[in-house]
């Protein structure tokens, strides 16, 4: 029976635009489109280079539009998140009047009966423009663009940045080997996967012994011991960003199981002060329990004298 | 050039949703392919892997994959975020120089991870065309289009080549969609994104391919039937579909000139098609006049993403060792509406 | 052997700062390849095919950019390919670059690699967006506490490094840190980040760019006879191995040293210290220096800190390392390992400016990624023959 673990990846992006699109998104605030002239060519959406040669562009703006041809469309009759309009539209990529090139726009058509090529859009404008492609909310057929009557003018500066929110859901099947530890940490119990051919013990992401070129399963499982000793750590300091939930410096310490030669890398500490962990010291896992299922909190000392190995520091995988 | 040689391959089964990591589908792969070879994977002098973090969910996600490939002791490796058939180009050209003999190539992608409306968006135009969700499926939709008003295709043609790949793709025992499909029928299907019907777009696929390749002496010492190597070529366009005339495809037909495969008949092409409409684009821009086109079914019936077009190549290559054509070529792409293509030609020993 | 000579005739990079809020994605890139372009005295039509290299898209939130920046970079209409090999994806790029023309697929090819940080959060993405990661520091500082506590090395080892690395990026005009007043006990003041890792001793985020253009033997010798002295790659190579397993030591990589000693040996090089002049190593947390040296042969095993006590890494010391300000000074990720290939070809041509190594005639890049698992070094020179 395979577990799948679902996990929504949002990430905020900050983008800066450059001289070239800044320009072109200012210009949609002001509900003006432009493009620029490579050439005999009128390019737009313009770009800083030309796309055939790469040679420099100048900043040669021409205002085009703001109605424009269809060159092709399809239909969207199930638009995702990400897509400008909640309701079947169609994307198209648009010729607009005086350019020599396509823009890739909605067209909010209603029905795809009304859609075809050749046929005249204008942009219907958003009302709060912040210079963004969603500046405009659509074209519509027709010729003549649309502004909303609450229209809250153009931006005040000129526009530099962007922001790009991207989410996306992925559903990932859990690898057997993970299911194996996930499984015994619900019981508190630490388990590793040995190497059929060379023993070495496996506690971490490792599908396969690397070494052997041999996959890991649930029938390479040992039971290990709840003791081992710190090799060598780290004191973090947290940076605060995102998904960061951590706000005072932590401890992160590898442990050497007992009797086993495998480590628990990056591993938590209980009930012992940052000052005081340190490499030889011996520790126990410390388990936490809810409904029955346990989990492991991580390592505090057991009391007894450290380990004296000065090479025990090395012991790092 | 060196002579080179494809000597092994392996795929796994190609499905829907697999419950295997990445990491371990290249390990299967990766011991079918040396196997195949008849080395082991110590044999290998060097490895390249192509995959996409945003295809599995996760950055630096490749660096788990390189169990897969036994590097203990290290072993000269490289990743390229790119389909498997570029990887196998990289290794093509580290051959060339030399100084080693075997390489292997890996591809690897889980499709079912995520919707790839909310993926593909992410590889246009950060500023002009991402923030519209401006997906793959529809920038495919808007070229089919551009043919279609040009008169260069019917919707009929279009429904006659899923048919045909899909009806060829019983024999594929890789085949994730196979079957005898009435195009009649298909015709009165609902377009997923029109005019695109279901038929017109490859499904939703996990897998992984790996090929192993050798250097002439080597090639002949470890098989009686390499598969040679005799052009490989790539060649992009610019990024905006708007600025390109979608008719055709210079790309590929640069890429085809470059690793000549004008220099005598192709018998068996197979193409990265994610559509139905790019098989007669990539037809014309390759050169391809009655050359049977996708007899393995195609990414129609199976489309591993990152690894499609390494699998188009071991296609291409198994056409050549077990069913005695001569000379049969691969094609891999990547981007909106075939912004970038590669070719391969492979020949058997005469 | 089919391979072929290969010169760098064309070196370009952009100032690389926390945040270039004045240019696009585009704009960065082609401002590091139009240097390159002009430094080679080439234009875009000139060029065959164009790698490109950065880490993980989702820094950046664009996926395989190389499509976006195709015609950005001139590939319109020639190959482009794509490189990620992790942190050390800059050297890789230089190398698959390099491998384009010593195979003879190519002549003229331009490497270009780039980070713009500032557009996301790199230790967000590391956590793949999903929460919190303990940052590179987190994960390399218990290798650096292994090798402190093995070798015995002073504290202040690792201080002299990110003093000596910031001072030499004072003389770097595209360095981003520029911190004048930087001495071992503001670096020790500074806030202890991932002990034993200070700030002061930790590389800063960067918006950058790193391009190079690569030539076959007859392009290097017009270079040089036209008065533009090339670097010729003399060797490269490339390694990985796994992130870990029981025994793995991650500080002394047999990666590493793998990897020096087939450069060394595709060099005729049998006493790197010696015969080699210079070298621009990936140290992006201070400690990384008196380790790299021991793991590629620079230093006997446990004494790479003796030879950053004796001043000898210093930019007026018997071997320099980092003259550019290092990873220390300017990291935009992905081509941080391309800058540091870059600047030793840089040292080989004479080109330099103030942290010019004075008749430096064989020089050595490396760069790493991963979990220290990812290598890609290579050795480049005056001439075609300049070991000593």
């Amino acid at each position: 029976m395979t577990t799948f673990v679902e996990s929504t990846v949002r990430f905020p992006y900050k983008r800066s635009l450059g001289p070239v699109i800044g320009h072109f998104m200012t210009q949609l605030t002001e509900k003006r489109l432009v493009g620029i002239r490579s050439g005999e060519r009128v390019i737009v959406p313009p770009l800083e280079w030309d796309p055939d040669t790469a040679e420099q562009l100048e900043p040669n703006f021409v205002e085009v539009g703001p109605a424009g041809t269809v060159r092709s469309w399809c239909w969207v009759a199930r638009p995702s998140a990400q897509h400008p309009l909640r309701h079947p539209f169609a994307f198209a990529l648009i010729q607009l009047d005086g350019a020599d090139t396509t823009v890739m726009h909605a067209v909010d058509a209603g029905e795809i009966s009304t859609m075809e090529t050749g046929m005249r859009v204008a942009p219907r404008w958003r009302a709060t423009r912040v210079g963004h492609m969603t500046d405009i909310e659509a074209f519509v057929p027709g010729e003549e663009p649309v502004s909303p009557a609450d229209d809250q003018g153009p931006a005040a500066e000129p526009v530099t940045m962007m922001n790009y929110d991207a989410q996306i859901a992925y559903t990932t099947p859990v690898p057997e080997t993970q299911l194996v530890f996930a499984r015994a940490f619900a019981q508190g119990r630490i388990v590793g996967l040995r190497c059929p051919n060379c023993n070495r013990i496996y506690t971490g992401l490792q599908q396969a012994c690397p070494v052997c070129a041999i996959p890991l399963t649930a029938s390479h499982e040992v039971e290990l011991p709840q003791t081992g000793t710190i090799t060598t750590f780290t004191i973090i300091t947290p940076v605060q960003y995102p998904g960061q939930t951590e706000t005072e410096p932590f401890a992160r310490v590898h442990v050497l199981s007992d009797d086993a030669g495998a480590v628990h890398a990056y591993q938590p500490v209980v009930d012992l002060p940052n000052e005081d962990v340190r490499p030889g010291l011996r520790v126990r896992a410390v388990w936490t329990e809810q409904d029955g299922t346990k989990e492991l909190a991580g390592w505090t000392p057991t009391g007894e004298p450290d380990l004296d190995d000065p090479t025990i520091v090395n012991r790092i995988f | 050039m060196e002579p080179i040689a494809i000597v092994g391959w392996s795929m796994t089964p190609m499905v829907r949703r697999t419950d295997k990591s990445e990491a371990r589908l290249l390990f299967d792969v990766v011991t079918g392919a040396t196997e195949d070879a008849g080395i082991t994977r110590a044999d290998v002098d060097f490895s390249c892997a192509g995959s996409c973090d945003y295809v599995a969910g996760q950055a630096f996600s490749f660096v788990q994959n390189i169990d897969a490939v036994g590097a203990w002791p290290p072993k000269r490796d490289s990743h390229v975020e790119m389909d498997g058939a570029w990887a196998l180009y990289e290794a093509w050209v580290r051959l060339q120089l030399g100084d080693i003999d075997v390489a292997i190539a890996m591809g690897s992608g889980r499709s079912s991870t995520a919707d790839p409306a909310t993926i593909y968006p992410m590889e246009m135009d950060p500023y002009y065309l991402a923030p519209l969700g401006a997906d793959a499926l529809s920038f495919a939709a808007l070229q089919a289009r551009v043919l279609l008003d040009a008169g260069l295709v019917t919707e009929r043609q279009l429904a006659e080549i899923a048919a045909r790949t899909r009806r060829d793709a019983r024999d594929n025992p890789y085949a994730q969609v196979s079957g005898d499909f009435d195009v009649d029928t298909l015709l009165t299907e609902d377009f997923v994104r029109a005019p695109l019907r279901r038929h017109d777009v490859s499904p939703i696929t996990d897998g992984a391919a790996a090929v192993v390749i050798a250097r002439g002496d080597k090639a002949r010492e470890l098989t009686d039937h390499p598969v040679w190597i005799t052009g490989f070529a790539h060649s992009a366009e610019p990024h905006q579909p708007g600025v390109r005339d979608l008719t055709t495809s210079k790309s590929a037909a640069r890429a085809a000139k470059a690793a000549g495969a004008d220099r005598g008949p192709i018998e068996v092409a197979e193409l990265q098609t994610a559509f139905t409409h790019e098989e007669p684009v990539l037809a014309a821009a390759l050169g391809l006049e009655n050359v049977p086109i996708n007899p393995s079914g195609g990414p129609l019936a199976a489309n591993p993403v990152m690894a499609t077009g390494l699998v188009r190549v071991i296609e291409a290559a198994r056409a050549v060792r077990d069913h005695g054509r001569h000379r049969t070529l691969a094609h891999s792409t990547s981007g909106p509406c075939l912004q970038q293509n590669l070719v391969c030609v492979l020949e058997g020993s005469r | 052997m089919s391979s072929k000579p290969c010169a760098i005739v064309g070196i370009g990079q952009t100032h690389h700062k926390t945040r270039r809020w004045d240019v696009s994605l585009g704009g960065l890139v082609r401002e590091a390849a139009t240097r390159a372009l002009e430094d080679a005295q080439l234009t875009w039509a000139d060029i065959d095919a164009v790698v490109l290299g950065k880490a993980p898209d989702l820094f950046e939130g664009v996926m395989k950019p190389e499509l976006y920046l195709t015609d950005a970079l001139g590939a319109a209409g020639k190959p482009m390919f794509r490189v990620h090999t992790a942190g050390s994806v800059g050297g890789t790029t230089g190398i698959v670059a390099s491998h384009l023309v010593e195979s003879g697929v190519h002549r003229n090819v331009l490497a270009v690699a780039y980070q713009k940080q500032s557009e996301g959060n790199a230790q967000f993405a590391l956590g793949s967006g999903k929460g919190a990661s303990l940052g590179a520091g987190g994960a390399f500082a218990p290798y650096m506490r292994a090798y402190i506590r093995t070798t015995g090395a002073p504290a202040d080892i690792g201080p002299m490094v990110a003093v000596k690395d910031r001072l030499n990026a004072l003389k770097n005009p595209y360095a981003h840190l520029k911190l004048k007043d930087i001495s071992i006990e503001t670096v020790k003041d500074s806030p202890m980040m991932w002990e034993p890792v200070r700030y002061l001793e930790s590389c800063p985020s960067s918006d950058g760019a790193c391009a190079v253009v690569f030539t076959d033997e007859a392009g290097g010798k017009a270079a040089a006879s036209d008065g533009r002295p090339p670097a010729w790659v003399l060797a490269s190579a490339v390694r990985s191995e796994p992130s870990s397993f029981p025994g793995r030591d991650p500080v002394w990589t047999v990666g590493a040293a793998d990897c020096a000693a087939e450069i060394y040996r595709t060099a005729g090089i049998t006493r790197p210290r010696e015969q080699i002049d210079c070298a621009e190593l990936y140290v992006p947390f201070s400690w990384y220096e008196p380790m790299w040296l021991e793991a590629h042969d620079l230093a006997d095993r446990g004494e790479g800190w003796k030879m950053v006590e004796r001043g000898d890494t210093a930019l007026d010391g018997s071997f320099p390392v980092n003259m550019s300000g290092g990873v220390l000074s300017s990291n935009p990720i992905g081509a941080s390992g391309l800058l540091r290939f870059a600047e030793a070809a840089l040292q080989v041509r004479g080109m330099a400016g103030e942290h010019q190594v004075e008749g430096a005639k064989v020089a050595l890049a490396q760069a790493y990624g991963a979990s220290a698992q990812y290598y890609s070094m290579w050795l480049v020179g005056s001439s075609l023959d300049p070991v000593g």
